[in-house]
């Protein structure tokens, strides 16, 4: 017994060697490690005293019903009454109740306009998903797109105009708001100021159109456009390169190797979608054994440096200097590739030796990353990130070019620009004319700069000297509350519209329901107040539309068919293709690189400002559902926060919850610091998209805005600052993370999950040698007990860590078909997330190079499912097809289920989560539209967890029935599977032989999690494999 | 207290009044169960409808106004303007169908008095019972011999059940056609 508790203690005090999540449990915090040996996080049953609960006594309790049931039985005429069934007076031909529609749109979420299919039922939008006939998102969507279906419902959103008079806020007509605002414009016109449109970029033909007839309409119009994040600095440098056009859209999936340079090109940079399914497509152990790989140089960790082969942390600031040590290594001392004589002069004053030695770079990996270049020339990618400097793109472009790479940039198609973004100096002019009252009317077009634009534009006092502010609006944002009228728009389900973002297809966006509230398109709203007299019935925006796609797009499209079939068909398929002109590309500009100048190399941190990934520019900060699922990396909730480096920390003297003050040249913030393994050191970084003010309930006062950091005289880009101080400040601030409970580890065996092969992982060359190698942790398993026999359909799924990136659009899809609630951030905190599916994220190796793995974990449906056994009322049973189902009417909420899962999967509702989320601000007649109406709505005091989606199941035995022939595995999707990017989601029927799932599962990289339990899991896993050189293993 | 009457009270009546509780309850409990269920249940419906009438009578196809029993999950009541298709001529000048015409002109929703009910947790399809071959009369009765309709059968997991687990013996004549019914709890819950 000593030998063990001695044993136990080494255990606990062996460091760093394996798997470890946080900090604290790599260095064995004894608090953590006490922790760990509870089931449940400390305070998980706090506040649950029933005296909290409820001031009714038991005793009265049983008095009022006892009372009610008397009441009822004497008062009540016919007690079998069952209520009333309305029928339609005049059913809508496509409509058959309890079956779903799908119409085809364009998602707005952000510009890059994806392809969606929404499920309505029985009128009502219900779920997301992308439109498969999209050429280029091809049937995916992100969780931005697919969560933006709570914003249609949000209780918060405006329902009608309204005008500020003085201080006090009134409604009105839409009718008296034309009037005004026509006679306004029109007093502005005829005293020659400026009506000024701010909008974010324009991808819509039409609406380009639109703007254009309403500046032909009124003189003096101008239309700025602004973004938070953009890809200016990348499309400046090639047009420096290359004289004119954009950067191209890339091959990624033909690319053997990838260079990425502070770029998150699978996090939210560009077209995501795309990028992801052809990344991961070279990924695929199904179709190759001969990897891509991945070398991500970067200052923060982000989605792709968690998925990097090699990672190289460099800051910010010396990117340029790396690209030009690379070139200058390529170039000159290998003698590959060609540059122009004045690059020449340029590069050869770096050298790489010089670098690594002054930035301590691993240079084992700096010797892979030239001979890997350098082997696949014109089948490689060097990207840089949008956040880095026109001079770095420059550099990029140079370097692309001299390796050859240019042949992986895609002729067939190039991006689409309908409104260029303003540049500085546009929106420094307009915020002078609008301070010195030659601006007459100022339409925010759905656009929000007092929260967006730089404070040192002096934006929000400009605003004040224009006689007219009119913000259009879904919600309520920090430059409505200073306008003048505040007109409530439709949700982009509600609109109409059209999108074309690159050559070669339209996209059709449609409105699956009528405006909820008393809102028009913002469209619509310009429409009406270019003609004198207002049209009142209809949207004349649909026509509008129509007229434009009659005239330009069906003209240029040249079918042979007539207008009206080729706009049902476009309105069916949601999108139009067409032939595109076939690009071609000069060399570059041989004296591109002359103006390049290193950022001077200043003392203190670097400041890098990254979108986030689940509230973009933070027009997704009021949904709940986005706030509420993990950053991928640092797996933080309800919040932003400033990461650094474990030794940036302990230089500092911070830990994690800090305060601590960012400066950079006189503007400041507090914020918590968060450590975050893989940082570079002296860099910090920040989220934009948080701390959101004025808004409504959810949005307002989560995170900190760290928009107040940004300046427009920035040196080098917008998001990066040199020079900045970072000081520890007085105070802590609690940030709340789902990484550290969910401990995976039963108690008796705790801490030593890194040796139970929960990731099982290898490198290609290995997998290449010996396939078979995962058999060495294989078990020979005896059971007393027969295992039960399954002769139809049994279902299953696999997830290929290969191809996982860990971005979480799972989770959200989950979310949504599933009906899973919100808690908030104090229920986070407390571990009661109620998430079906989570992904689990393992560091190893050290804080400052970690190695990271994930692993989405939902419910394993094992076949002999530990938490049947122990449930006292049979609420969790096993079903003829495999499935572990949940029964919510019988569970009575001991937990013991959830006590006895070896994954931790099972969610308990603690409390009926609408009520108690910000007073039940999800409960409410318009969200509980969002609802899933084939899946029940939990309440609290019972257990839920992942179902494998039956209700799809269901439907599909429905169809099959309907259809006259047998189930078949390949009938049904799961939500998860559905969203899932790269694809690395299969489920279907392992009973099938020919099924892609049974090839999954007899897969060699084939594993369970937790085999040895003998649980037998129906979700299999496909070990990780990174393409890295054997030798430095 | 006199020893022969508590030893009255603890021989002869209390067990007599437990029993006569007993008795009672079970009595009860299993005369008032078709009503409690609802068997018997037929409320007066907003108009006159005669399911004799149409469906005896006149020989119409119950799908013809009940469109999703083979496509969904729900039946449907026939929305106004189904019912319109013929009354638009036929039979104009009986009151009932001027009340109905008045629905279908002015759109005012039609509030049938609901009769079959299985709850909100229960997830029934009627697409797949009836394409599996299930008449309709073995839950609903001989509607086309109903001037008005009422419930014949209890709905209740129990009787959903006793024909999953049996289902030749309610309905021997599918003998050879269809196996048992799932009684899986998700094939119904979820």
């Amino acid at each position: 017994m000593a030998e063990q508790m001695k044993d136990k203690n080494q255990q606990q005090e062996q460091v760093d060697v394996h798997y470890w999540r946080s900090f604290r449990e790599l260095y064995r915090d004894p608090q953590l490690l006490e922790e760990k040996h509870r089931e449940f996080k400390e305070g998980v049953t706090d506040d649950f005293s029933p005296d909290q609960l409820s001031q009714i006594s038991r005793r009265k309790f049983f008095a009022l019903v006892g009372a009610s049931a008397a009441l009822a039985g004497a008062g009540c005429t016919d007690y079998r009454e069952k209520g009333a069934v309305v029928p339609y007076n005049k059913q809508p031909e496509e409509v058959l109740p309890g079956k779903p529609n799908f119409y085809a749109s364009t998602c707005t979420a952000c510009p890059t306009a994806c392809g969606i299919l929404i499920k309505t039922r029985e009128g009502r939008p219900i779920k997301v998903d992308g439109n498969p006939d999209h050429p280029v998102s091809k049937g995916k969507i992100c969780s931005k797109g697919q969560a933006s279906i709570l914003n249609l419902y949000d209780p918060a959103r405006l329902r009608n105009p309204k005008k500020k008079n003085g201080n006090s806020i009134t409604s009105v007509a839409w009718k008296n708001v034309d009037e005004h605002i026509r006679s306004s414009i029109t007093a502005s016109v005829e005293s020659g100021k400026e009506i000024a449109i701010i909008t974010h970029s324009v991808v819509s033909p039409t609406a380009k159109k639109l703007l254009d007839e309403f500046a032909q309409s009124y003189p003096g119009t101008r239309v700025y456009a602004y973004e938070l994040f953009h890809e200016e600095n990348r499309n400046n440098a090639w047009r420096k390169c290359y004289g004119s056009g954009t950067f191209p859209l890339l091959k990624w999936d033909e690319a053997k190797v990838v260079l990425s340079l502070e770029s998150d090109f699978l996090g939210n940079e560009g077209n995501k979608i795309e990028q992801v399914r052809l990344f991961t497509d070279g990924r695929d152990i199904m179709k190759t054994d001969t990897f891509n790989r991945l070398y991500s140089a970067e200052s923060a960790m982000t989605l792709t440096g968690m998925n990097a082969d090699y990672r190289l942390r460099i800051k910010a600031d010396r990117q340029l200097e790396f690209v030009l040590s690379l070139l200058n290594e390529i170039v000159v001392k290998k003698g590959a590739g060609e540059v122009s004589l004045s690059a020449l002069g340029v590069i050869s004053k770096y050298s790489l030796t010089d670098f690594i030695e002054t930035n301590g770079l691993p240079e084992k990996v700096i010797s892979h990353l030239i001979d890997d270049l350098l082997a696949n020339r014109g089948k490689s990618i060097v990207h840089a990130g949008r956040s880095l400097s026109e001079d770095v793109h420059i550099a990029v472009n140079v370097l692309n070019e001299a390796l050859g790479n240019t042949a992986l940039y895609l002729t067939s198609s190039e991006p689409v620009t309908y409104h260029t973004l303003s540049p500085k100096d546009e929106l420094s002019e307009l915020i002078e004319k609008m301070s010195s009252g030659e601006v007459g009317v100022l339409i925010n077009y759905d656009s929000n700069p007092v929260y967006h634009l730089p404070s040192d534009y002096g934006f929000t006092d400009a605003m004040k000297q224009v006689p007219t502010v009119i913000t259009l609006t879904e919600l309520d944002s920090e430059t409505s509350h200073e306008s003048h009228y505040v007109l409530p728009i439709n949700h982009t389900f509600e609109s109409w519209g059209d999108a074309q973002t690159r050559t070669g297809y339209y996209s059709l966006q449609q409105p699956v329901i009528a405006p909820l509230l008393d809102t028009r398109q913002k469209e619509e709203i310009l429409l009406r107040w270019m003609s004198a007299e207002d049209n009142t019935d209809g949207n004349p925006y649909h026509r509008y539309l129509m007229d434009h796609w009659e005239n330009a797009i069906y003209a240029g499209a040249r079918r042979s068919v007539d207008f009206r079939t080729f706009w049902y068909a476009a309105l069916h398929d949601g999108v139009i293709t067409e032939r595109a002109e076939s690009r071609s590309f000069n060399r570059v500009n041989p004296d591109a690189l002359g103006g390049i100048e290193l950022p001077a190399a200043g003392e203190g941190f670097t400041l890098l400002l990254q979108e986030s990934y689940f509230l973009g520019d933070g027009k997704f900060a009021n949904n709940g559902w986005l706030q509420e699922i993990p950053h991928p990396v640092s797996k933080i909730a309800w919040d932003n926060y400033a990461a650094i480096s474990d030794a940036s920390a302990k230089k500092l003297g911070v830990k994690n919850d800090d305060l601590v003050t960012i400066e950079t040249d006189g503007r400041s913030l507090d914020l918590p610091v968060f450590v975050q393994p893989g940082t570079a050191d002296g860099a910090v970084a920040v989220m934009l998209g948080y701390g959101r003010t004025k808004t409504a309930v959810v949005a307002d006062n989560v995170g900190f805005n760290a928009n107040l950091l940004m300046s427009k005289d920035s040196r080098q880009s917008p998001w990066v600052y040199t020079g900045v101080s970072v000081k520890k400040a007085r105070g802590t601030y609690r940030v709340v993370s789902t990484q550290e409970h969910h401990a995976f580890d039963i108690p008796r065996v705790q801490d030593i999950h890194y040796i139970r092969h929960i990731i099982q992982e290898g490198t290609i060359e290995k997998y290449q040698k010996d396939p078979d190698f995962l058999d060495e942790y294989k078990h020979d398993l005896f059971s007393i007990t027969t295992q039960k026999e399954y002769t139809g359909v049994k279902w299953a799924m696999s997830i290929d860590l290969n191809k996982c990136i860990g971005c979480a659009d799972c989770v959200t899809a989950c979310n949504v078909e599933n009906n899973v609630p919100v808690v908030g951030k104090d229920q986070v905190q407390v571990g009661r997330e109620m998430h079906w599916i989570r992904i689990d994220r393992y560091y190893s190796g050290t804080p400052e190079e970690p190695k990271i793995a994930m692993q989405p974990m939902l419910c394993q449906h094992c076949d002999k499912a530990p938490c049947e056994n122990v449930c006292p009322v049979v609420a969790t049973v096993h079903s003829e097809d495999g499935l572990n189902q949940m029964v919510y009417n019988r569970c009575v909420g001991t937990r013991y289920c959830s006590n006895n899962c070896p994954y931790k999967v099972r969610k308990f509702n603690f409390f009926n989560f609408r009520d108690h989320f910000r007073r039940g601000y999800y409960r409410s007649d318009l969200v509980e539209l969002v609802n899933n109406p084939e899946v029940t709505v939990r309440s609290r005091g019972v257990m839920e967890k992942c179902t494998f989606c039956v209700q799809r199941i269901s439907d599909a035995r429905e169809t099959a029935t309907q259809e006259g022939r047998p189930l078949k595995g390949s009938d049904v999707t799961t939500a998860c599977q559905d969203a899932c990017n790269a694809d690395a989601i299969v489920f279907g029927d392992m009973n099938d032989p020919e099924s892609k799932i049974a090839k999954y599962r007899d897969h060699n990289l084939g594993y369970v999690v937790l085999e040895e339990l003998n649980v037998r899991p129906n979700v299999t896993y496909l070990a990780k494999l990174r393409n890295i050189h054997t030798e430095d293993k | 207290m006199d020893k022969s009457l508590l030893d009255h009270i603890l021989r002869i009546r209390l067990p007599v009044t437990i029993f006569v509780i007993i008795v009672a309850f079970t009595i009860t409990y299993f005369a008032s169960r078709a009503e409690r269920d609802g068997i018997g249940y037929t409320p007066t419906q907003p108009i006159d409808f005669s399911h004799a009438l149409h469906a005896g009578e006149m020989q119409i196809d119950c799908q013809y106004c009940h469109t999703g029993v083979e496509k969904g999950r729900h039946a449907n009541i026939p929305s106004v303007s189904s019912c319109m298709n013929c009354h638009a001529i036929a039979k104009r000048d009986s009151p009932q169908i001027q009340r109905l015409t008045r629905h279908y002109e002015e759109g005012i929703p039609l509030e049938w008095e609901r009769i079959h009910r299985v709850p909100d947790f229960a997830y029934f399809s009627h697409s797949v019972h009836v394409n599996k071959g299930i008449d309709c009369a073995n839950c609903h009765g001989n509607v086309e011999q109903m001037d008005k309709v009422g419930q014949v059968q209890s709905f209740t997991m129990g009787a959903c059940l006793d024909c999953h687990r049996e289902p030749h013996k309610q309905m021997p004549e599918l003998a050879g056609l269809i196996q048992k019914g799932p009684e899986d709890c998700a094939a119904c819950h979820r």
